[in-house]
């Protein structure tokens, strides 16, 4: 029996500058005969001994290096913002449950998961560090949704220097994904909507016959989700990536406890129908 | 057996096993408790219906224990070593106790690698917990739902002679046989284990409890309870089902080297549900000791169909500012 917590070492083979204080790094991992692979919104533990661990969300497509894009935010993730090419970490996972159109593509990743089990469409809202669980499932939008499908994205960012991933925009864009963004306050060279993420909701036509996807930080919920129910969401079909305090990521230090589920075994990506009634859970 | 066999028992395993048992000790203010010693002498062993004022949980699920030694990136999977310890009188209610750390860290390599190492021997004197409870009966039928390796039951008509009782041995387990076996003792009966705890009246309260923590919400209490409460930790320390644990670093002195420990932890602090940017889900007095009761009274049936409180009481002897479990669950049951 293997412990639990312990990981794999991973290699730093590319760094990329994101933001001013958010990179995304790429992984080879140490053993060759080890193939990562994760579903889409799932997360793993990165670690660096006498720094700590924390939970982190794969953003690489299918089948790529593990890519994990990291905010600077504390002891382990300054000190991750310091490694260099080359360098080493540890890596455990992935865990969780991701979106639910996830668990399908890993059980046959020829078969497209038609109409997101009864919504065609799907409407994806985030707000900042939100955008990076779900850059799997854009990347390779066609893998997992049919081609017909619509995509739609409400990001929202603090100022425009924060979008992430801005390199993937025109790919997406090609793809067929409608993705409008927002920022929160008027700023020089900014022509585009402004306003919190929420207020795209009065600007633009919402996608209909959708999912929708929320993942961003803690107080952006209450708002998006009033939003998306204005727009008749159904609670089933509203789909929420929750942020919690994780040590062990396998469901048993109860730090990520929310009513009787755990964000790290039974989440992070919960049905709005199944934790709405928990309190403290939004 | 009689005591006097019980007696070459513990000197019998003192050969090969480090004995822990409950001794009467002189605590701060020249009180004396019971407390869970390492033994070498059979007379200091104290099997009476005192509860020790510590449970047993530090030895199945200590304080901090290293989970690796580490250099740079990489955690060192050595070996972990544990002693022999046979744990020589173990009441019922921390017996049940440890039914809960073997399902929560069933998974976990340093605790099966501990509790391999380990002899639980229980008794069946039930502790009196003070005038205001009415004191559990022991009923034979309870055996099957304990785990233990030797189960030392008085006969009745023993119990007050003190130092001659007489007791029925059972066997709960192969390892438990062979010790007995090993000792030369073949008047036991074996007992098998058949799941957790099942008792009717356990499994309705336990429904009940469950139920109306996760649909009947009622903030008065908590937050009656939160104004009271000074989160002094005290009762998740002295508790037997507590738990909870962080994951911490120990940086050695010789760079890039350390340990990375599990370590207690107590959903009272304030860190412990805050996330990067400051947030704290649980950010009240009221919601900590919600989650407190939410985990044992509904998360823990849930999980794995035990209740999280064994009714041991050491929650309430230890609070400072008088929060006693009793009322709080008679208040969740009229809510
Ligand atoms: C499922 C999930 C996925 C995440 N994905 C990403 C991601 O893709 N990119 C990203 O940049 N961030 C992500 N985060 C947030 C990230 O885990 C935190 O920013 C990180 O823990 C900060 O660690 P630190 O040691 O640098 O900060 P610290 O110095 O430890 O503290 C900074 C803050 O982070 C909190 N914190 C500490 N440890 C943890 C922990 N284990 N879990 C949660 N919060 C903690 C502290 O309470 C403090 O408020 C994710 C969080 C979760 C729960
Ligand atoms: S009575 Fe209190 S200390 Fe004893 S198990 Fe229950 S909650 Fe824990
Ligand atoms: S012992 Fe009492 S005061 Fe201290 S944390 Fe527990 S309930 Fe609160
Ligand atoms: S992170 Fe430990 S229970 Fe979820």
């Amino acid at each position: 029996m293997q412990s639990l917590y312990q990981t794999k070492t991973a290699k730093i083979v590319k760094i990329t500058e994101q933001t001013e204080n958010i990179k995304l790094f790429e992984f080879r991992f140490e053993q060759k005969s080890f193939k990562f692979s994760h579903e889409p919104g799932q997360f793993t533990m990165l670690s660096l001994p006498g720094f700590g661990e924390a939970p982190f969300a794969p953003c690489n497509s299918i089948g790529k290096n593990l890519e994990l894009c990291v905010r600077a935010a504390g002891k382990l993730t300054n000190k991750l913002h310091t490694l260099k090419i080359g360098d080493k970490v540890g890596i455990r996972g992935p865990y969780g449950r991701g979106w639910p159109i996830a668990s399908a593509q890993v059980k046959n990743e020829k078969l497209k998961i038609k109409s997101l089990e009864g919504k065609k469409n799907l409407l994806i809202v985030v707000g900042g560090l939100g955008l990076i669980p779900l850059r799997t499932l854009l990347s390779d939008k066609d893998r997992f949704l049919d081609k017909d499908s619509i995509v739609q994205i409400f990001y929202g960012a603090k100022a425009p220097e924060e979008f992430l991933f801005k390199k993937d925009f025109d790919k997406w864009r090609a793809d067929g994904i409608d993705l409008q963004l927002t920022v929160d306050n008027e700023c020089e060279g900014w022509d585009g909507c402004v306003g919190l993420v929420t207020a795209l909701f009065d600007r633009r036509n919402v996608v209909s016959d959708a999912k929708a996807f929320l993942c961003g930080p803690p107080i952006m919920y209450k708002f998006a989700l009033k939003k998306v129910k204005e727009h008749k969401f159904k609670d089933e079909n509203i789909y929420l990536s929750l942020e919690r305090r994780m040590h062990c990521g396998v469901g048993v230090c109860q730090h990520c406890a929310v009513g009787s589920s755990y964000t790290c075994k039974d989440g992070p990506v919960f049905q709005y129908s199944e934790i709405k009634d928990v309190e403290g859970a939004i | 057996m009689d005591s006097r066999q019980l007696k070459n028992l513990f000197d019998y395993l003192g050969k090969s096993w480090l004995i822990f048992g409950p001794k009467e000790i002189k605590a701060g203010g020249g009180e004396r408790q019971i407390s869970i010693e390492l033994l070498s002498d059979f007379d200091k062993l104290v099997w009476d219906e005192r509860l020790p004022f510590y449970s047993f949980k530090r030895f199945f699920v200590p304080e901090a224990e290293g989970l690796f030694k580490y250099r740079n990136e990489k955690l060192l999977d050595e070996p972990a070593q544990s002693d022999k310890i046979a744990f020589f009188g173990m009441n019922v209610l921390d017996l049940r106790s440890t039914l809960l750390y073997d399902q929560v860290f069933r998974e976990d390599v340093c605790y099966q690698q501990r509790r391999s190492n380990f002899l639980v021997i229980g008794h069946n004197i039930m502790p009196n917990l003070g005038p205001a409870v009415k004191p559990q009966v022991f009923d034979e039928n309870m055996l099957e739902h304990l785990s233990f390796d030797i189960f030392f039951l008085a006969l009745k008509n023993s119990i007050g002679r003190e130092g001659a009782r007489d007791y029925a041995v059972f066997a709960g387990s192969p390892k438990g046989q062979k010790v007995l076996d090993n000792f030369g003792y073949k008047d036991y009966i074996k007992v098998e284990f058949k799941g957790l705890v099942k008792e009717g009246l356990i499994i309705e309260r336990m429904q009940m409890l469950k139920d109306k923590l996760e649909n009947h919400h009622s903030p008065k209490i908590w937050e009656e309870l939160g104004k009271r409460c000074i989160e002094c930790g005290k009762c998740t320390i002295a508790c037997p089902t507590c738990f909870c644990f962080r994951i911490d670093d120990e940086p050695a002195l010789k760079e890039g080297e350390g340990e990375r420990e599990r370590c207690w932890d107590s959903c009272y602090y304030q860190e412990f549900s805050e996330v990067s940017g400051g947030h704290k889900f649980l950010d009240n007095t009221a919601g900590r000791i919600h989650f407190w009761y939410f985990h044992k009274f509904a998360r823990i049936p849930k999980e794995y169909n035990m209740l999280g409180c064994v009714g041991c009481r050491r929650c309430a002897a230890v609070c400072p500012v008088g929060i006693d479990i009793k009322e709080v669950l008679r208040n969740i049951e009229q809510s």
